[in-house]
C-alpha cells in the first residue's frame, strides 16, 4: 500500500516536474537552433549556437544591457535591503501611536497596480529632469528610484521581526550599544535568511522589470535585458534563434542567484509565514 | 558597528557616484542638432530610415539622425505614457505609428504632432492611406509602406487536387471555403491557418467592403447594422466549422505552419513574403492571387493588413524633421527603388511605382512579378478611416465571436459587441 502510494506520488510529481521544466528545456534547446527549425516544433538540439550567439552579439549590445540590467538590479536590491529593514525593525520595534495607522497607509499603496502610478510617475521624473537631468528621464537612476523600497519588503521585514527576540535588544542597550549599533550589529546579523529571501525576490524583481524602464528608458546604450529581447522579437521576421539566445542569457543571473541563496530562501519565506 | 557602516556607506556612494557619471544628460535637438527617430524591425522600418538618411546626407552634410529601434507595442506604450503626462521630455522627433492606430494619437492629443501640410502633397500617395494620417484638415503622417494583402497559395497543392492558381483569382470567401473543402477532401491538407484570438483577417476582411469597425467619422461604433462585420465573422467562424483551418496559438505557430506545409494558403499583408521564402525548400510552389472578398454588395478582392506612416512631433526640430521626411519618403523615386530591391518593402508613393525595382519577377513564386501585382491591387484598397478604436473593437468581437461558435445567435451577437463597444468607447 505504501509502495503504491510512493509510487503515485511520484507519478504526479513527474508530471508537474516535467511540465514545469518542459519550457526551460524548450529554451536552452531552441538555443541551438535556427528560426525555421523553431517554428516548426523541433525538439533536437541543432548545431546553431555559435551563429545565435554571433548574431546577437554582433547586432545588438548585449554587454551594455547586461551591464545596466545588473547595476540597476544591484543597487536597487542594496538600497532596498538597507531602507527596507530599518523600517521594518522601526515599525516592529519602537513605539509609536500612529504607528499602525501608518503602516495601514502603507499596506494600502501595495494595492495600487503599477500601471496606475506610471503617469504621474513620469511627469514627476520629467519635473527631475529640468533641474537635476542625471536622475531624470531616460537615466539608470530614473530605473532605480521608484525601486529603492516598496511596502511589501517593509511588511516583509517587519513579519519577520516579530521572530527577532527583543531581550537581545535590552542586553545591547545595557552593554552600551547605541539604536543604529543595535539594528547594524545584532539584528543584522541575526536576519540573515530574511535578507537572503528579500534580495532574492528583489534582484528578480528588478532584473525583470519591464514596464518602467520600458517608459522611462529612451536611448538603447540605457536598455535593460527585458527590453532588448523585447526588441528582438518585434521585427516582421523574428529570428527565435537569437530571441532563445538572448532569454538564456538573461536567465542566467537570476538562476545563479537564486541557487546560490537557495537555502537561505526557504529558510527566510517559512520563517515569515511562522510569524 | 563602525566597519559595518564604512563598508556599507562606502560601498553605496561608489554605486550612487558611478551612477551619476553613468546618467548621461540626454540633450535636446537645440543643444546636438541630433533629431531621433524611433521605429520597430530593423530588417525592415529601420533600415527604411537608414537609407532615407543617406540620400538625405547628400542633401545635407551636417544632418544627423538617431534611429532608435523599439517594438511596435513598446512605442505604442511609451508615446502613451510619455504624451499623456504632458512633459514631452525624451519623446523623439520622427516616430513610426502603424495605420491602425494613428487617429488615437492624432486625436488624444492634437497638439502633439506637428502638421506637415505644407511639406509634401499627400495625393501623391495611394488613396486609401490619407485617411489614417490625416486630422482635422491637417496633413500629419507621411505614408510609408503599404500592408495590401494577397492570398499566397502552394500550386502543387492545388494541383494535387486539380485546381489551377485561376480557381482561386478574383473568388469570395464563401467560394474559398468550397474549394478548401474539396482540397482537404482530396490533398488532406488545411487550406489556412488562423488565430481565433487574433483574428487579423476580420481587419481585411472587411476592408475588402470599404468598411470599418466604426463610421466613418471614427467614433460611432458600427458593428450591429454592418453587413461587412457580419459576413467577416460568419466567415470566419465558418472556416472553423468546416474543418478546413489549421488553429495557431502565436506567431511562431502561424509562420510554422506554412513553413512546414501543412497549409495550402496564406491570407496575409504583403510583408509575409520574407517569412515564406525563408523556407527554401519551397522555392517554385508559391503563387500570390487577389485576397477574396466578403459576399456583400460592393466588395472588391483587395485589400491592407498593417502598414504604417512616418509623424512628427511638435517639439524643437520639427522644421528639420519634416524636411528630412519630405525629401525623402514624401518625393524620392530612387529611395523607393531601394526599398523593394534592398529591403522587401512596398511604398505607397505613387510616382515611385513605375520604376524598374518594381517590375522584377521573383523565381521563389515561379517568375511571378509579384511586387508589380501587389501595387496593382493597392490601387484598388477601398478607402476607410481606421478611427480611434480598430483594437478594442477587435477585443470586443473576439469575446462575442467565441459566443456566437457556442451557439449563440448571430445578431445577438452583434448586438451585444455594439452594445458593449458604446459602453466602452464613449469618447
Amino acid at each position: 500500500m505504501n509502495k503504491l502510494k510512493s509510487i503515485f506520488t511520484y507519478l504526479i510529481l513527474s508530471v508537474a516536474a516535467l511540465v514545469s521544466l518542459f519550457p526551460f528545456l524548450w529554451m536552452l534547446i531552441s538555443m541551438t537552433n535556427k528560426s525555421v527549425d523553431i517554428t516548426q516544433g523541433s525538439l533536437m538540439p541543432g548545431t546553431h549556437l555559435f551563429e545565435n550567439l554571433r548574431n546577437l552579439f554582433e547586432n545588438y549590445n548585449v554587454g551594455s544591457a547586461l551591464f545596466n540590467s545588473f547595476f540597476i538590479a544591484i543597487i536597487a536590491t542594496v538600497l532596498c535591503l538597507v531602507i527596507s529593514s530599518l523600517a521594518g525593525y522601526g515599525f516592529e520595534v519602537y513605539r509609536s501611536k500612529g504607528k499602525d495607522i501608518v503602516f495601514t497607509i502603507l499596506l494600502l499603496s501595495m494595492m495600487i497596480p503599477f500601471a496606475a502610478l506610471m503617469v504621474p510617475l513620469f511627469r514627476l521624473f520629467g519635473d527631475i529632469s529640468q533641474v537635476f537631468p542625471a536622475i531624470g528621464v531616460d537615466t539608470l537612476y530614473a530605473v532605480i528610484l521608484p525601486y529603492v523600497t516598496t511596502a511589501f519588503f517593509v511588511f516583509f521585514f517587519r513579519q519577520n521581526t516579530k521572530m527577532f527576540t527583543k531581550d537581545l535588544i535590552e542586553a545591547g542597550r545595557i552593554d552600551g550599544l547605541s539604536e543604529i549599533g543595535i539594528f547594524f550589529r545584532i539584528y543584522m546579523p541575526s536576519m540573515k535568511n530574511t535578507l537572503a529571501a528579500a534580495g532574492i525576490i528583489s534582484f528578480m524583481n528588478n532584473w525583470n522589470n519591464y514596464l518602467w524602464p520600458l517608459v522611462i528608458i529612451q536611448s538603447p546604450e540605457n536598455q535593460t535585458i527585458p527590453l532588448l529581447i523585447s526588441n528582438l522579437g518585434s521585427g516582421y521576421t523574428p529570428d527565435y534563434g537569437v530571441i532563445y539566445t538572448a532569454i538564456v542569457i538573461g536567465t542566467i543571473p537570476t538562476a545563479l542567484v537564486f541557487f546560490f541563496l537557495q537555502r537561505y530562501f526557504v529558510e527566510g519565506m517559512t520563517g515569515s509565514v511562522k510569524g | 558597528m563602525k566597519k559595518w557602516l564604512t563598508v556599507i556607506t562606502v560601498g553605496l556612494l561608489t554605486l550612487i557616484l558611478s551612477a551619476c557619471s553613468l546618467g548621461a544628460d540626454k540633450n535636446t535637438y537645440e543643444e546636438t542638432g541630433v533629431l531621433t527617430a524611433w521605429a520597430w524591425d530593423p530588417l525592415f522600418n529601420v533600415a527604411a530610415l537608414e537609407l532615407a538618411k543617406d540620400y538625405y546626407i547628400e542633401e545635407d552634410e551636417s544632418f544627423e539622425l538617431e534611429i532608435i529601434e523599439n517594438g511596435q507595442k513598446d512605442i505604442v506604450q511609451r508615446l502613451n505614457t510619455g504624451l499623456s503626462s504632458g512633459t514631452m521630455k525624451g519623446m523623439p522627433n520622427i516616430v513610426l505609428i502603424e495605420d491602425y492606430r494613428a487617429q488615437s494619437f492624432l486625436q488624444a492629443y492634437p497638439d502633439a504632432f506637428y502638421d506637415l501640410s505644407d511639406y509634401f502633397n499627400i495625393d501623391d500617395f495611394a488613396d486609401y492611406k490619407k485617411a489614417p494620417t490625416s486630422f482635422d484638415g491637417g496633413q500629419f503622417g507621411v505614408p510609408f509602406d503599404t500592408g495590401v494583402t494577397g492570398l499566397y497559395l502552394r500550386t502543387d497543392y492545388l494541383e494535387e487536387a486539380g485546381y489551377t492558381p485561376e480557381d482561386l483569382t478574383n473568388i469570395t470567401w464563401d467560394e474559398f471555403i468550397e474549394i478548401g473543402k474539396d482540397i482537404k477532401e482530396k490533398t488532406g491538407k488545411l487550406m489556412i491557418s488562423i488565430n481565433p484570438n487574433d483574428p487579423d483577417h476580420l481587419r481585411h476582411m472587411i476592408q475588402t467592403a470599404g468598411v470599418w469597425f466604426t463610421e466613418e467619422d471614427g467614433r460611432t461604433v458600427n458593428i450591429s447594422e454592418n453587413e461587412a462585420v457580419r459576413e467577416a465573422v460568419r466567415t470566419y467562424t465558418a472556416l472553423q466549422e468546416e474543418g478546413i483551418a489549421h488553429i495557431n496559438t502565436d506567431w511562431s505557430s502561424r509562420v510554422a505552419a506554412f513553413q512546414s506545409g501543412e497549409v495550402v494558403s496564406v491570407a496575409v499583408g504583403n510583408w509575409m513574403t520574407p517569412s515564406i521564402k525563408a523556407e527554401e525548400s519551397q522555392a517554385g510552389k508559391w503563387t500570390i492571387v487577389p485576397i477574396p472578398r466578403l459576399s456583400v454588395d460592393g466588395a472588391v478582392n483587395a485589400s491592407n493588413l498593417g502598414g504604417s506612416s512616418f509623424y512628427v512631433l511638435n517639439i524643437p526640430g520639427k522644421e528639420k524633421a519634416a524636411e528630412f521626411l519630405a525629401s525623402t519618403f514624401g518625393s524620392n523615386v530612387d529611395l523607393y527603388q531601394d526599398f523593394v530591391t534592398e529591403i522587401g518593402a512596398i511604398g505607397t508613393y505613387l510616382p515611385a511605382l513605375d520604376g524598374e525595382a518594381f517590375k522584377k519577377s521573383d523565381d521563389f513564386f515561379g517568375g511571378q512579378k509579384i511586387i508589380a501585382d501587389f501595387i496593382t491591387w493597392m490601387e484598388d484598397i477601398p478607402s476607410v478611416n481606421y478611427g480611434m478604436h480598430t483594437y478594442a473593437s477587435m477585443d470586443i468581437l473576439i469575446g462575442e465571436m467565441q459566443k456566437y461558435k457556442s451557439g449563440k445567435e448571430l445578431d445577438d451577437a452583434l448586438i451585444d459587441a455594439q452594445k458593449q463597444a458604446e459602453g466602452r468607447l464613449s469618447n
